[in-house]
């Protein structure tokens, strides 16, 4: 019953250090795992960072040249106006249908969509004859102005959709690189030097164990050789005959 | 045919031709155009205009005051002094009046002609209207379904009725360009007036004449300046010419041939008048020199119409200037024609 509880405690032990080392490789393929994640993301948030600077610098550079043709095509209407009149209720009159039209297209900057638009002219010039009798080279003039500012416009309008979802994908990258750095690759690690510090103290309460096993026996065979010696002296012992202290062998028949 | 016209012309119209020149008198000189270009904001614009005849006609306009207020307020003083005018005058200066109201009776009715082809509302297209060629049945437009419809109806009682006749008939009304069908009724127009001031004779003829021969011509190098590179054809352009001017029959021939701006070039050069040709601003400064000339002489109509284009240039001349200044581009600010 002892033998068997011990044998029983024994096999949980051995049954608990082999799940321990199983949880210790796990938690260290796990720590493995999200450090390898972590330097991803990382990579991720730099090449957006980067991406983000470079179109920030197109934005400002294409504000500024947009505040200039906007002044240029402003001030050309009120040139086609001297010349022309007032012709800008016979041009809301004519409209009916776009001239310039925007494609969306998607790029790809690591992993995250981001919109580009790009124009494309469809359809005649329907104010083609629109101050033929005067005012028409300022007309023609006003017309080019204004296409140019539309199409700084349309760039514009992609770079700063880019902007804005950069910014979005940035931050999103940010926090998780943060929360995995501070918060998921500490946790694996203490439990990690948790399962270890149990570990070992596992290892030293077997230790400590056994230790005290081999003392239990030694009293044991102690008492026993005592309890022994008491008899031999009292004369009750019948010791088996020792093979090798025997002076005369009766088997042998000549010596 | 009016011989001796100082006898005659007082009794009817020397009233207005009075008014007329005084309002003339008070056209902006070339000091009053230095001291706009020297403004720096629009607020200092209207305090130099405050000095001059258009008095405190911003005054009720509230902040901030923007280039278009101004040309709104200076087109209503002009139309208040036109209609005057037109309201104390007789015949046959009431029909001369007429005559210069079709011009901007045109574009009204291209402009309603496009709004109901476009089921737009007419209050709004109304309201864009140029307020000299206002007539009585504008509102009545947007009954109209198609513009044989509109034709039939409304424009058969106005004065344009029988320039749309010179034009087309009814059928083709429908598929016309808006462009081209202005210019067709601008060339019928010209040549109208050109025949009444004519057939009036005397000093109106005198005066009216060589400025309506003078835009006659200048349309027609104009229309062929800007049609080069459309997809207007030849004929087409050849229809568009007024045939009152100085070009006639061979001028406006060789225009309508002409490919390029050389070719147009060496056209003006057979006529001496139009020789320093490079363009479209060489056609404003001789025709207001006309303009003004035209208040040498007395007893004749042409002073009214003088006085009309003066005052639209002028309007034009402070818009532009206002403009500059409100865009802070003054690179060009001096480009106004100057008038006195």
């Amino acid at each position: 019953m002892a033998a068997r509880t011990k044998l029983s405690i024994s096999a949980v032990t051995f049954l608990a250090l082999i799940l321990g080392f199983l949880a210790q490789t796990i938690m260290k393929a796990r720590l493995k795992g999200a450090q390898t994640g972590r330097n991803l993301l990382k990579k991720k948030s730099d090449a957006l960072t980067l991406r983000f600077r470079q179109i920030l610098k197109k934005i400002i550079e294409t504000k500024m040249l947009m505040g200039e043709v906007m002044r240029e095509a402003a001030f050309s209407l009120a040139e086609a106006k001297f010349t022309a009149g007032d012709f800008s209720t016979t041009v809301i009159q004519n409209v009916n249908k776009a001239q310039v039209k925007i494609r969306a297209k998607k790029d790809n900057v690591a992993g995250v969509t981001l919109p580009v638009f790009e124009h494309y002219h469809e359809g005649t010039d329907s104010y083609e004859l629109t101050g033929l009798a005067r005012g028409g080279e300022q007309l023609a003039k006003l017309k080019r102005n204004y296409a140019k500012a539309v199409e700084l416009l349309v760039e514009l309008a992609s770079l700063q959709t880019s902007f804005v979802t950069l910014d979005e994908a940035i931050k999103i990258t940010n926090r998780r690189v943060n929360a995995i750095e501070h918060v998921i690759i500490p946790r694996i690690e203490r439990t990690l030097a948790y399962i270890i510090t149990e570990l070992d103290e596992r290892e030293r309460e077997e230790f400590y164990r056994l230790k005290k096993i081999q003392e239990k026996k030694k009293i044991l065979k102690e008492k026993s050789e005592k309890d022994l010696e008491q008899r031999r002296a009292a004369g009750e012992v019948m010791e088996p005959a020792n093979l090798l202290a025997e002076e005369k062998d009766e088997d042998l028949l000549f010596e | 045919m009016l011989e001796g016209a100082e006898f005659y012309f007082n009794v009817d119209h020397g009233y207005l031709e009075g008014l007329v020149r005084g309002c003339k008198a008070s056209l902006l000189t070339q000091q009053d155009y230095i001291n706009l270009v020297q403004c720096e904001t629009l607020e200092d614009v209207k305090i130099h205009l405050q000095t001059t005849d258009y008095g405190n006609f911003l005054a009720n306009e509230t902040n901030p005051l923007t280039v278009s207020k101004i040309d709104t307020e200076m087109r209503k003083k002009l139309c208040r002094e036109f209609e005057y005018f037109r309201n104390h005058s007789l015949e046959p200066l009431s029909t001369f009046f007429t005559y210069m109201t079709c011009s901007y009776m045109i574009d009204n009715v291209i402009l309603l002609m496009n709004g109901a082809l476009q089921k737009k509302s007419v209050k709004e297209i109304l309201v864009k209207c140029h307020p000299l060629g206002r007539f009585t049945e504008m509102e009545a437009v947007n009954i109209a379904e198609t513009p044989s419809d509109l034709f039939n109806a409304v424009l058969v009682e106005t004065p344009l009725a029988p320039f749309f006749q010179d034009c087309m008939s009814e059928n083709t009304l429908d598929e016309l360009n808006i462009e081209l069908l202005r210019n067709k009724l601008y060339k019928s127009y010209l040549e109208a007036f050109y025949k009444f001031c004519k057939n009036h004779g005397d000093v109106t003829a005198e005066i009216m004449c060589p400025i309506l021969e003078f835009e006659a011509d200048r349309r027609a190098f104009i229309i062929t300046l800007n049609s080069f590179g459309t997809e207007l054809s030849k004929d087409d352009r050849e229809t568009l010419y007024p045939t009152c001017g100085k070009l006639y029959p061979e001028g406006l021939r060789l225009l309508a041939q002409a490919e390029d701006f050389d070719q147009m070039r060496r056209v003006a050069e057979h006529y001496g008048v139009y020789k320093p040709f490079d363009g479209l601003y060489c056609f404003f400064l001789p025709q207001v020199q006309m303009n003004v000339l035209a208040f040498n002489r007395q007893f004749h109509y042409g002073v009214f119409y003088a006085y009309a284009k003066l005052k639209e240039q002028e309007m034009r001349n402070i818009v532009w200037i206002a403009e500059c200044i409100s865009q802070r581009h003054r690179t060009k600010i001096n480009s106004y024609i100057p008038i006195l």
